[in-house]
């Protein structure tokens, strides 16, 4: 309980730390914030004037970001002059989308490693693994910029077997626009992920198909897949579920390329278009929100591991 | 009466510390080609790279071509030649010297950003390691505050802010601010990483009877540290460079394709691939296919590198 008081704690200060640091140094690079937030068009000097009350913009750095907070915390994040819409509306249009990329990705990479890695270490060392070996390790080398144009180029421009640039379409309203949308960007981000799951699944497998419960199921006589799929699996998948998690903030930095490229109106594209026009409450909530999933994601991780492995629980105890 | 030539034991002759590092070479037939390949195309590629000033075909990587020349070679006519290896970009210029002397840029930031890291990430890991404490607390949070920056974010921060453009003046050399810039960058992000490893190993290192002897000893903490720590960590260490050094050329080239690395005239791949990609159809596929293969091919060759090196030392963190 201590542990995860400690860890709980930690998880706010770095929250807070990252949502402050942001805060003044994108605001410190702006000229004059009021400005900026007021739009390139309706600048008048009563309205930049107004903005900067309406933001305290001319107050101290602490009580903005005290003022930051509690708008953060009732949700009411201000508007978007470039975008023309609230702050909330926008990561409330844009949030969704990356997620369900970042689930996808995360779901064929699962879906696909799990047979790859088993097989591969089941047949140790056999043309299959070799094989997979040097894919994976050329996979894992394959910079996502490069993936993306590809795809894009043979996928897109080339068969045209998925549109280039992708809209936004709920997968309820028609599934299999849906699909063909985010197909490009999932398969994107999900090569590294294959990669990364396979390489660590197969070398944990192989560790634990040498340990001595196998060889005690192997004379009870149960059947290789048994044996693979319920016993050797098992103790792997707390190591995999980890992996998963350490990858997400790579997800996330890879999303902005491949929302970018494919044109996907997620959390990414959002970054990088308020990044590119100054928008600086947008570029704060996306900050925010991404340190957010990171830090949350951190502190699951920790928490697993806590429950799994005393030690670490009682690292304080034992000294 | 005959001399008795006392034969000395002969000592085995001490290995050198480059042997001690890399081992004895194997006979050929042992070699690992994709692990010889790499070192071999590295070492052309630095070549290239450390001479780009210099090689009068690389030196016209900006080098516009005029009259009869351009009609010829602009809007991606030029295909790959005799003369231009890799063919030409959208104005004419040579895409094997672009690509050559982006080699240099983006080798350059990647080494002096790992180098950076780990002089930074190993002093504070080891530091966080050994103590422990509230040192080690204060320092995992600031790690975990740079690990939930989004990249970008911290690239407009860093770039954005402080090194948007101009000559950075530091004495003896001058440098491009952005060039700075992105060197910042990309050791803020491997910072964390880095020093997270080297404190899991230090706090292995600083339970074992060696360290234990040395500080019965009377030794004090620092020499413990340089003395017995940091020598078992460099292996790791060394592995990690090379592995980082592929990951940090990945995010350079992020960063590149989404704008915030070094700025033109100098060339890195993302930006080259960035720039010739909306021209794909129009016949610049040449100008994205050589920078992506150059990018694909290094990444590959560091980390076939630093696996090797890290099996050479049976270190687990390092391997992909």
């Amino acid at each position: 309980m201590r542990y995860f008081a400690q860890r709980f704690l930690q998880l706010i200060v770095v929250f807070l730390i990252v949502t402050f640091v942001t805060m003044v140094a994108i605001q410190a690079a702006s000229k004059d914030p009021a400005r900026d937030l007021a739009g390139p068009l309706n600048s008048t000097e009563a309205r930049v004037e107004e903005i900067r009350k309406h933001y305290h913009l001319d107050r101290a750095y602490p009580i903005r970001y005290a003022y930051w907070l509690k708008n953060l915390v009732t949700l009411d994040l201000g508007n978007s002059p470039t975008l023309g819409a609230s702050v909330r509306t926008l990561v409330g249009q844009r949030a969704p989308i990356t997620l369900l990329l970042g689930l996808y990705s995360i779901g064929l990479a699962l879906i696909l490693s799990l047979p790859i890695a088993v097989y591969a270490a089941y047949r140790r060392d056999g043309p299959f693994d070799r094989f997979v070996s040097g894919a994976t390790f050329a996979a894992v080398s394959l910079p996502n910029i490069i993936l993306a144009v590809l795809l894009g180029y043979f996928f897109a421009t080339k068969w045209r077997i998925f549109p280039y640039a992708a809209s936004k379409i709920w997968p309820w309203d028609d599934f299999g626009e849906h699909v063909r949308n985010v197909a490009l960007p999932t398969i994107t981000l999900a090569v590294g992920l294959i990669a990364i799951f396979v390489r660590l699944l197969r070398a944990d497998l192989v560790n634990t198909l040498q340990s001595d419960f196998i060889v005690m199921a192997r004379a009870k006589g149960l059947s290789p897949a048994r044996i693979l799929w319920r016993h050797a699996l098992r103790s792997s998948l707390f190591s995999l579920m980890t992996s998963v998690a350490l990858q997400f903030g790579g997800i996330l930095g890879g999303a902005v390329v491949a929302e970018q490229i494919f044109a996907l109106p997620g959390m990414g594209l959002l970054l990088f278009q308020a990044v590119q026009q100054k928008d600086l409450l947008v570029v704060q909530a996306c900050a925010a929100l991404f340190a957010l999933a990171v830090v949350i994601i951190n502190f699951i991780v920790d928490m697993l591991y806590a429950v799994v492995d005393p030690r670490i629980r009682h690292a304080r105890a034992l000294g | 009466m005959t001399d008795i030539v006392l034969d000395t034991p002969s000592k085995p002759a001490k290995p050198s510390p480059l042997t001690r590092l890399i081992g004895r070479v194997p006979p050929i037939r042992k070699w690992k080609w994709g692990f010889v390949l790499s070192v071999a195309y590295l070492v052309v590629l630095t070549f290239f790279a450390v001479f780009a000033n210099v090689l009068p075909f690389i030196r016209r990587y900006n080098e516009l071509p005029k009259g009869a020349a351009a009609r010829k070679l602009a809007s991606y006519r030029g295909k790959p030649s005799g003369s231009y290896w890799f063919g030409n970009d959208k104005l004419g210029r040579d895409t094997f010297a672009r690509s050559v002397y982006a080699a240099q840029k983006t080798l350059t930031i990647g080494l002096a950003s790992i180098v950076a890291a780990l002089v930074i990430g190993g002093l504070l890991g080891m530091l966080a390691g050994y103590y422990r404490g509230w040192y080690d607390r204060v320092l995992s949070v600031i790690f975990d505050v740079l690990l939930a920056f989004p990249a970008i974010v911290l690239a407009l921060i860093v770039v954005g802010r402080f090194f948007q453009s101009g000559r950075l003046n530091l004495g003896l050399f001058q440098m491009d601010k952005r060039f700075f810039g992105v060197i910042v960058v990309l050791t803020l992000l491997s910072v964390a990483p880095l020093a997270r490893i080297v404190r899991a190993q230090t706090l292995a290192l600083s339970q074992r009877e060696y360290v234990l002897a040395a500080r019965g000893l009377g030794a004090s903490s620092w020499r413990i540290l340089i003395r017995e720590i940091l020598p078992n960590l460099l292996p790791a260490m060394f592995s990690v460079a090379f592995t980082g050094l592929a990951v940090l050329l990945v995010a350079e080239g992020g960063l590149a394709f989404l704008g915030f690395s070094v700025q033109l005239p100098f060339p890195t791949w993302g930006f080259m691939i960035n720039e010739a990609r909306p021209d794909i159809v129009k016949g610049g596929g040449w100008a994205v296919f050589f920078p992506c293969i150059l990018l694909f091919l290094t990444v590959l060759a560091f980390n076939v590198i630093g696996d090797r090196v890290a099996r050479r030392f049976d270190i687990r963190e390092a391997t992909l």
